[in-house]
């Protein structure tokens, strides 16, 4: 799910680049640092124009300046139970994996219907009911989150497609 | 029940002006059971004290198992019918569950229902709730009734209607939420069940008395006695007892005993008297009352059946290996199981053994491993002792063996059938065609079945997630609060029991885990440790995909608890998952997985090993940086992704480069945990051309690069712009490249780039790249630098020492300057200081005339000081060398200034002066030459006497080891000394200040103050720079020195000094 998120970072700057520019260059080192990434429970998406840079202190023994800066990002919290539309990136005996977005997820076979047989000799392998559903790579699949796995700087998921309006997104 | 009802309403009317009745009213109309909840509460506070004794009474004989609510209704219930005069609790007791009973299956046992209702009118009366008035109007039936009914319906839609809303909803609320809570009692209460309490032992009912008797012999006794009694039945000699019965078994505690009923002990005598294995007169106990409901407890025996695991006790050599059963005789006593056999096959058998007709005895030593049974092998040497009876079943040694598993009959006592706890291993050998991760075919479901009863190393935590599968609780749900023992207190958390806290016992228990869960394996199987997250649940056995290495794993619930979402890629020691380590001194490995004693790593051959940690050479740091180029010659990195060629054409991020190899992860999983490593020259890289970006935002915790100097000048600064007469012109010069390399020649003229060079060998004119030309010196052939000589550089040095002087503690200045800089160590150490700087300087000029340094720093050589003192140079007049005198001069200026500043270290400028009295004074009597002497006193010698001579100087610095400073220095001295203080002021301004400051100490002080005069117009801060103050010509350079300007206070300051020592 998507969020619009407050949140505030520290942003240090060597007195090398103290100027006029100071504010750019503390906002363009936030949107480096912060855009894109995974904080391990959600993925930070883009950053929003507005930002809050606080006042400089400079940092006893280093003599560096601490902005704190406060802005607001557009999170995605992928969560347990959310349906979610992916692409499939590679399918084996197991099962297959899919890419939401930058969450990887994994939709095992016990999470497949069963009529959708894993087809080992096709090119590429592929999941298929042999009748309007075939899953493999490339397919856009929706499947339901039914559970994440948080890391350091990564989510992963596991997910469904054994429930209706799920699975193969063509056709 | 309508009778009492209406009784109660009746009497409650009368209170109907009470709000707390009003609210209850309806409740009560609705079942007469909620309107006990009215008359109860009076008794209520007796209730609890009779309670606890009632427990107690009956609690020991019951079960340990914790009591669930509805058994206490029940045994309750039996209690009121004894206990009748505690009426208030007893009512409480049974409405519970009445109630219920009544609004579900309102028809059952109507009739009872009436009697029970009587029966509590009854006792209302006697307790003097109702009067027995009212009681009489309700007893006759019939019209009056009838009205009555009319009547009091109307009065209660009256009432109704007299209410408002929010009473209304009050009661609606109580009404229904009420009973939900009485009804938590549990939905068991069971009425059906015949009171137990009635059946139980009394005293006058006969005595049990326990009789010794054989232990496993039991049950014969007990035949035995029932044959004696069918005997005598109807004689004389009847038996008095009235039962008997025995409770042994392997397993029992009660076994070696048979248990006699009867009323009189002598009448046990008589009945055993004379039986086998009956030991009537030792000790016989009698059993109190109380324990003898415990004597019938029926315990669950352990149900064999086929397919479940067992262990065997005997022959030793099996002992304690898993057998599994495949039938089970009629009579329960004996199974038949299999178990994979250990047999030698005669290896170990002595060759020559004796006579086989003599017993052998069974040779200790380790018993053969478990194989299955191979008719080849046992053909070599015992094929005598085999039959074939088809169908792979052969006949070994008397030993059945089918499919490769030994089949034997077993008693039931020769085998452990508790506490089996079949390891995955061991039950992998059960299955021929088992897949090796105990997945799909494993037969879990026999597995289940020897594992339900070992309930030892089911671990539950608090936390837990559990759910009753077994019992009276059966499918209650919740957390587990506590464990003790075998008892697991839980929070139930859904169903009727919900919101209660019950304690259970930990055998009917599973735990419960949902799809997605994150889990971690904890129980004995081997795959312990392993963590992920479910994607299958079928009863208790739970199939989840590992983070690791993206396989399924089938395991029991039991073995699995909730893992921290961290997932704990695991480590071990120091080393962790997908680290780098060095195996021997040529082989590298990846750690891909890591056990709990050890680690499996892919070495860089592609072999998997596992490895203790003590194997371990080290563990690699990565490199971050570490580049390689793969097939195509493009440059990877580590996170870079890279595909095979060839191969299986794998692809995955490289996780570290070592030498040649690759050891990459595919995010897909494989193998190894989707590690491989391949060839820097086997893969190709996949990102995008240049997919690096390279503008990346500066570092903003470190230095601004674009604040440092010389930024962008490739790190140097450019050669100074020369201005007016090129130095090179006239100098004595080698080529050093091109077609004329080697040759010696004069330069005759220059443009910015060019030379044209007067070639010694034959007269021509050849124009050459300034950059060929390596400058000589025209007398002693040394290489020189033409600027420092010119420039004598003293002059530039000069320049900026002052500056750096001025600057302060001329950090500055060494910081950007050789010579500035050498001065700096030298700092240190008296004597060394002026070589040091001095050494620095010299060679630099020796060296590479050129040498960067010089022009470098030229920056500031080229300042004006540096010119005058070309000027000065040239002009001089005593030094008809320029290069000579340049190099005194310098010397001097070097001296003074840069050494000032360095030494002094500060803001005083007059350190320097200090500083070199400080020399002189080492040095001993020559004050100038102190410095001189005390670095080279001979060159100071030389220089002393050929003051103006060019060639001692220039000796000096060729000759002195690049002390060149001291011969400078020792220049300077004498300079002044000689020529009273206009040169040496000239540049040294400040420096020989210092210097010189002993030996002509008058010289400088005037040139000062002339100076000052002079220069202090064109250039106040100049004016230290006396010397050029004097003559006309250093005024150019002083001011262009300008920097001297610290020189100046410093030398100024010096004089007095000087002058008072």
């Amino acid at each position: 799910m998507f969020f619009l998120y407050s949140d505030t970072r520290q942003v240090t700057l060597h007195p090398s680049y103290f100027g006029r520019n100071m504010q750019e260059l503390v906002t363009a080192r936030l949107l480096k640092d912060v855009e894109g990434t995974c904080t391990g429970s959600y993925y930070v998406i883009s950053i929003l124009d507005s930002f809050e840079v606080s006042e400089g202190k400079i940092l006893p023994g280093s003599g560096l300046a601490e902005f704190t800066v406060g802005y607001k990002a557009v999170v995605w919290r992928p969560f347990k139970g959310e349906t979610v539309d992916a692409i499939v990136k590679s399918v084996n005996g197991m099962g297959f994996f899919a890419d939401a977005g930058p969450l990887p997820i994994f939709i095992s076979k016990h999470l497949i219907p069963t009529d959708m047989k894993f087809d080992q000799n096709a090119t590429p392998p592929q999941y298929t009911n042999n009748e309007d559903q075939t899953i493999e790579v490339g397919t856009h699949v929706r499947v339901k989150l039914i559970g994440t796995r948080a890391e350091v700087g990564a989510i992963y998921a596991i997910a469904s497609i054994k429930e209706d309006y799920l699975g193969c997104l063509q056709g | 029940m309508s009778s009492s009802t209406a009784a109660l309403l009746d009497t409650q009317f009368d209170n109907s002006e009470e709000e707390e009745d009003f609210k209850l009213q309806p409740v009560d109309t609705s079942d007469d059971g909620a309107s006990d909840n009215e008359t109860a509460p009076p008794v209520k506070s007796k209730r609890s004290e009779p309670n606890d004794e009632d427990e107690d009474d009956e609690g020991e004989g019951e079960d340990t198992a914790p009591k669930a609510n509805d058994d206490d209704d029940e045994e309750d219930e039996e209690d009121d019918e004894e206990e009748e005069e505690d009426i208030g609790r007893s009512r409480k007791r049974r409405r519970g569950p009445r109630n219920m009973f009544v609004e579900d299956e309102a028809e059952v046992d109507e009739d009872e229902e009436d009697n029970e209702d009587d029966e509590d009118e009854h006792e209302l009366i006697k307790d003097g709730f109702i009067d027995p008035e009212d009681n009489h109007d309700d007893l006759p039936v019939g019209g009056e009734t009838d009205d009555r009914r009319h009547r009091e319906l109307d009065r209660r839609r009256e009432l109704e209607a007299s209410m408002d809303a929010e009473k209304q909803a009050e009661i609606l609320r109580q009404r229904y939420s009420k009973p939900a809570k009485g009804r938590g009692l549990g939905p068991g209460g069971n009425f059906t069940i015949v009171p137990k309490r009635l059946l139980l032992p009394s005293v006058e009912d006969p005595s049990i008395w326990a009789v010794r008797c054989k232990e496993g012999k039991e049950r014969e006794a007990i035949f035995s006695i029932m044959k004696r009694i069918e005997e005598r039945k109807g004689t004389k000699q009847e038996l008095a007892i009235t039962c008997a019965f025995e409770r042994g078994g392997t397993h029992s505690t009660m076994k070696g005993y048979i248990y006699v009923e009867a009323h009189r002990q002598a009448d046990v005598m008589t009945a055993m008297d004379g039986l086998v294995n009956v030991y009537p007169r030792t000790k016989m106990i009698l059993v109190e009352i109380k324990e003898m409901p415990d004597l019938l407890r029926v315990t669950k025996s352990v149900q064999l059946d086929p397919g479940a695991y067992v262990r065997l006790r005997r022959p030793p050599k099996y002992a304690n290996d898993l057998a599994q059963v495949i039938d089970v005789t009629d009579t329960g006593l004996e199974v038949r199981v299999r178990y994979v056999p250990r047999l030698d096959y005669g290896m170990n058998e002595e060759m020559n053994a004796t006579d086989p007709g003599k017993r052998k005895r069974p040779v200790a030593g380790p018993r053969p491993p478990q194989r299955l049974f191979s008719e080849v092998e046992a053909k070599k040497r015992h094929g005598r002792f085999l039959q074939n009876r088809g169908d792979k079943t052969f006949v070994y040694q008397g030993e059945d063996y089918v499919n490769g598993y030994c089949e034997k009959e077993v008693k039931i006592q020769l085998l452990i059938t508790k506490d089996v706890n079949p390891k995955l291993e061991e039950v992998t050998r059960f299955i021929s065609s088992g897949a090796e991760d105990g997945t799909e075919n494993l037969d879990l479901n026999a597995l289940a079945a020897s594992l339900k009863h070992g309930t030892i190393n089911a671990s539950y935590l608090p936390g837990d997630v559990i759910e009753v599968y077994e019992g009276e609780q059966k499918g209650i749900r919740g957390k587990a609060i506590s464990i003790q023992g075998d008892i697991v207190t839980m929070h139930v958390e859904a169903g009727p029991l919900k919101g209660q806290t019950i304690e259970v016992p930990v055998k009917g228990l599973r735990k419960r885990f949902r799809e997605g869960d994150h889990v971690k394996v904890i129980g004995g199987s081997r795959f312990r440790d392993e963590v992920g997250m479910v994607v299958k649940i079928v009863e208790d056995r739970v199939t989840f995909l590992s983070d690791q290495g993206h396989n399924e794993i089938t395991v029991f619930s039991k073995d699995l608890r909730e893992a921290s979402d961290s997932g704990g890629g695991g480590s071990l020691g120091q080393f962790d998952l997908w680290d780098l380590i060095q195996l021997d001194p040529s082989t590298v490995a990846c750690i891909t997985k890591v056990e709990r004693e050890s680690l499996i790593v892919l070495d860089q051959n592609a072999q998997v090993r596992t490895v203790l940690p003590s194997q371990i050479t080290n563990k690699i740091d990565q490199r971050r940086n570490a580049v390689a180029t793969d097939r195509d010659g493009a440059e990877v990195r580590t996170d870079d992704v890279v595909k095979e060629v060839g191969g299986e054409g794998k692809s995955g991020g490289i996780m570290h480069i070592h030498r040649a190899y690759l050891f990459c992860r595919s995010s897909e999983g494989g193998k190894n945990g989707g590690v491989f490593v391949a060839r820097t020259t086997n893969v190709k890289s996949v990102s995008a051309k240049g997919g690096r970006i390279a503008n990346q935002t500066p570092d903003l915790t470190s230095m601004n690069p674009a604040t440092k100097r010389n930024a962008n000048a490739g790190g140097d600064m450019p050669p100074p712009k020369s201005f007016g007469r090129d130095k090179a012109i006239g100098q004595t010069v080698t080529i050093k490249r091109g077609p004329h390399k080697g040759l010696l020649g004069i330069v005759k003229e220059t443009t910015d780039t060019h030379a044209r060079v007067e070639l010694h060998t034959k007269s021509k004119v050849v124009n050459v790249l300034k950059e060929y030309l390596g400058f000589k010196d025209k007398v002693s052939g040394q290489s020189i630098d033409p600027n420092q000589r010119g420039g004598y550089s003293g002059g530039g040095r000069g320049g900026f020492t002052p500056r750096g002087g001025r600057d302060g503690p001329g950090g500055a200045t060494p910081g950007n300057w050789a010579g500035g800089r050498t001065p700096m160590p030298a700092a240190s150490h008296d004597n060394g200081r002026t070589p040091a700087w001095g050494s620095s300087r010299t060679p630099a000029v020796a060296d590479n005339g050129g040498r960067t340094p010089a022009w470098k720093s030229g920056g500031d050589g080229g300042r004006t000081p540096g010119w005058a003192q070309d000027g000065s140079r040239t002009a001089n007049p005593y030094d008809g060398n320029r290069t000579s005198y340049g190099a005194g001069n310098r010397t001097p200026a070097w001296a003074a200034t840069a050494k000032t500043p360095a030494y002094s270290g500060g803001s005083d400028a007059f350190n320097p002066g200090s500083k070199t009295p400080g020399y002189a004074g080492n040095s001993g009597s020559d004050s100038w030459g102190s410095k001189t002497p005390a670095y080279q006193p001979q060159q100071q010698a030389d220089n002393n006497g050929s003051w103006g001579q060019q060639a001692p100087p220039v000796s000096n610095w060729n000759s002195n080891a690049y002390d060149a400073p001291t011969p400078g220095a020792a220049m300077s001295a004498p300079t002044p000394a000689a020529m009273n203080a206009p040169t040496p002021s000239a540049y040294s301004a400040p420096t020989p200040a210092p210097y010189s400051a002993p030996t002509p100490a008058a010289a400088p002080i005037p040139a000062a103050h002339n100076w000052s005069g002079n220069w202090g117009a064109a250039q106040p801060m100049d004016a230290p720079t006396p010397g050029g103050g004097q003559q006309g010509y250093y005024g150019a350079p002083t001011p262009g020195y300008g920097a001297p300007e610290t020189p100046a206070p410093g030398w100024q300051d010096d004089g007095p000094r000087y002058t008072d020592s």
